[in-house]
């Protein structure tokens, strides 16, 4: 399916929170637009992320029942946003989704996908120790992947790497 | 490291006791299974049929580092990792060596400049006696490196004095 | 060791024996002890063990010999992949690709470059460099089952099929160092197509390869698949249910073990798969339940078992219609890939390994991501475990047949 009539399904649905579609295009010079090559994206508000993650999976055009993967992204050092990105998959149907919600650096909190998906539950671990997002009403909000004391947000863009950790250097 | 090091002068009979204990020890060197990356599975593969490790002695690989001699660092080293390699190492039992094996262990490897939880090489925790290059080493390289161990044993004083050494 | 910390409280364990049932023993004298209270132990398995595929630490609180709880703790091998792909040029990154899932890095470095290719909509990959590909993936795809047969042998113990399996791994790496010079990281499938030739004779090499491992196989099945105890070990244990496999996000082998009929190879469709199994080259093995009951850690590793005999079935298609003509795209030697994201997902030996790249046009890219299956696969360890006996747990984490490169990344 393609992403529009996947962004129409979900509106007949009665989800709210979409905020459109981000569709590849070409570039365009008279418009000075460098254009986007890639994929198509459906951007959401991420407030209402939880009903419409339970909305593509239980409606039966759509079923995407697979959470294949949620992530954030980091795209400018002295940007505002952080990008959440959720990847799904359909087995009936065998398409897939992309998400992204933007999420301002100033509010980094978004509600866990955990009830929805419960792949979501360690995506979302490590999305919070890379990032610092805190994701509300999840079940176990442990590091992952750093150890426990780590400071910083490794993959923020404005991560100072460390000189030393426990007495051994770094460099 | 000389046992009796005062009453016992170096003659023939003791470098001839050094040298059988050496040759015992050398031949069999009783690695640990410390497989961590990559490198593991060349070190597997050193184990397997092919270019078989159990003819130099060096077969059998134990689980629990109290029965091993060998510590062969295979992989990356991070720092979460780091505090449990030294606990390991602290818990085998002298004579004890260590191999660095591959990049990644000898100095951080791949991960040398933007690895923020990588430790560039082993030896910052525990000290190393061979390093094997390669990314990760032909088996070949590391069997290379365990007959360098064993050179480094031969000439190891057990009963002589340290300094009549090499 | 360092805090462990579990999740459910501890349970206190109350002895079953009560006062009536008080026995005399051989002695004349009368039962004393009575009403013994234990509580459950802690133990830790790894990071340093031989039966954990690698650095993972479980966390496994046990009454006895029936585990009661277990927590998986990750990041022993967190190597900042994701970090470095930031920072270094596009095709800089490539040798880091092939070091996530180290044993199948043909399968990773086809996926990051897929990634980068659908940034690239001009660019188009040569009829040879998608077939040659496709033969690296598929052996590389036997090679990384022959270790996950072998390895899983050894978990149970039986240390035999293990030195087999790595005879014929032998084999495949000397084709792998025949044409790209490495025997376990290739580095080979780069952007645009792959990076060198088969040199002469190599292709038929292969054929031979195929000729000879098709018997091999049957051994192979034979020895171990099929071996009465190893059934009896791992049929009925680890049973993971349709509804909870999809629920997990699990994929690959996890997912067709359980009986889901899904394949990325075939179902979505990228380089020569598509073509290949309109004409008949593959079918996809899905677990049926036979030896115990459907998703049980037989049926797992039997899938494994079955997709050697298909990616043979397919290797050998590919050399039936490979013919002479460029290897490589048109790429320039700096690679400037074009604004935009994308995100391309490929059948990887464990699951569904997916790239995330994100470019602004320059010359690093701005995010990488790596969405590697065994980091979610392993989550449904935890659930499994609990009501099983120690010994079980073992060939349920062996049946999971995950890399720990992948899952810390």
């Amino acid at each position: 399916m393609e992403l529009q009539a996947i962004h129409d399904t979900l509106k007949a649905a009665g989800v709210a929170g979409l905020l459109g579609c981000d569709e590849p295009r070409p570039a365009n010079k008279k418009e000075k637009d460098p254009g986007r090559a890639g994929m198509p994206f459906l951007l959401v508000d991420p407030a209402e992320i939880v009903p419409l993650l339970t909305a593509c999976r239980d409606e039966p055009r759509l079923q995407f029942d697979l959470l294949i993967d949620l992530t954030a992204s980091d795209p400018a050092a002295d940007g505002d946003d952080l990008w959440v990105l959720i990847q799904l998959l359909s087995l009936k149907y065998r398409h897939r989704l992309a998400i992204k919600a933007h999420l301002p650096k100033s509010a980094l909190s978004i509600a866990s996908a955990t009830a929805v998906y419960r792949a979501a539950n360690w995506h979302e671990r490590e999305c919070s120790e890379m990032f610092g997002i805190t994701f509300e009403g999840h079940p176990d909000p442990r590091k992952i992947l750093l150890p426990d004391d780590w400071k910083g947000f490794p993959l923020r863009k404005d991560y100072e790497f460390p000189t030393e950790y426990h007495g051994i250097s770094c460099e | 490291m000389g046992l009796l090091e005062e009453s016992l002068d170096d003659n023939v009979l003791t470098t001839k006791v050094d040298w059988l204990l050496n040759w015992a020890r050398l031949n069999s060197i009783w690695p640990m299974t410390f497989g961590l990356a990559c490198c593991a599975i060349e070190m597997m593969a050193v184990g397997a049929a092919h270019h078989d490790l159990d003819r130099f002695g060096a077969g059998a690989f134990r689980a629990s580092p109290r029965q091993a001699d060998l510590m062969i660092v295979a992989g990356t080293v991070n720092f979460k990792m780091g505090e449990r390699v030294k606990r390991l190492y602290d818990q085998m039992p002298s004579p004890k060596y260590v191999i660095a094996m591959g990049a990644c262990a000898t100095g951080g490897g791949p991960y040398f400049k933007y690895g923020y939880t990588v430790m560039k090489g082993v030896d910052r925790i525990i000290p190393v006696d061979v390093y094997i290059a390669g990314c990760p080493p032909r088996p070949e390289a590391l069997l290379e490196g365990l007959m360098k161990l064993q050179e480094k044993i031969k000439r190891t004083p057990v009963i002589r004095r340290p300094a009549h050494t090499l | 060791m360092s805090n462990s910390t579990s999740n459910t409280p501890e349970k206190e364990h109350k002895s079953s024996y009560r006062a009536e049932e008080r026995r005399t023993l051989s002695s004349g004298e009368e039962e004393f002890f009575f009403d013994v209270k234990t509580s459950d132990m802690e133990v830790n398995m790894g990071p340093q063990h031989p039966a954990t595929h690698g650095v993972m630490r479980v966390l496994i609180r046990c009454d006895g010999e029936l585990v009661t709880g277990s927590q998986v703790h990750l990041g022993y091998l967190h190597r900042c992949a994701e970090k470095i792909g930031e920072n270094v040029e596009w095709l800089q990154y490539l040798p880091y690709t092939d070091r996530y899932d180290y044993l199948a890095a043909m399968n990773n470095n086809l996926g990051y470059s897929m990634a980068v290719e659908a940034l690239m909509p001009g660019l188009e990959i040569p009829r040879r460099a998608v077939l040659l590909r496709t033969i690296n993936v598929e052996l590389n795809r036997i090679a990384s089952h022959l270790v996950a047969y072998g390895t899983y042998g050894l978990d149970i113990g039986a240390i035999t099929p293990f030195l087999y399996a790595f005879r014929e791994r032998e084999w495949i790496q000397a084709l792998f160092e025949k044409i790209c010079g490495a025997r376990l990281t290739y580095s080979y499938i780069r952007i645009g197509g792959v990076f060198n030739d088969a040199p002469p004779g190599w292709l038929k090499e292969v054929g031979h390869f195929c000729d000879v491992f098709e018997e091999k196989w049957k051994e192979y099945r034979d020895l171990l698949a099929l071996n009465h105890i190893f059934i009896k070990r791992t049929a009925h244990v680890g049973v993971i249910p349709k509804d909870m496999a999809i629920d997990f996000g699990l994929t690959g082998p996890m997912l067709r073990g359980s009986g889901v009929d899904f394949d990325l190879r075939r179902d979505m469709p990228y380089m020569a798969y598509g073509e290949a199994y309109e004409a008949g080259a593959f079918k996809v093995p899905v677990g049926s339940g036979e030896k115990g009951e459907l998703g049980d850690s037989w049926d797992r590793f039997y899938v494994r078992v079955e997709e050697m005999m298909e990616s043979i079935k397919l290797v050998r298609w590919c050399l039936g219609v490979i013919e002479d003509g460029p290897i490589i795209g048109e790429i320039p030697k700096v690679i400037k890939v074009p604004a935009g994201e994308a995100y391309v997902g490929i059948e990887n030996p464990r699951g569904e390994l997916g790239h995330y790249v994100h470019s602004d046009g320059g010359k690093v890219a701005v995010r990488c991501r790596v969405r590697g299956p065994s980091f979610t696969n392993i989550a449904v360890v935890e659930e499994l475990m609990p009501g099983t006996l120690l010994a079980d747990s073992v060939a349920i984490i062996g049946s999971t047949d995950i890399v720990i490169g992948e899952t810390d990344r």
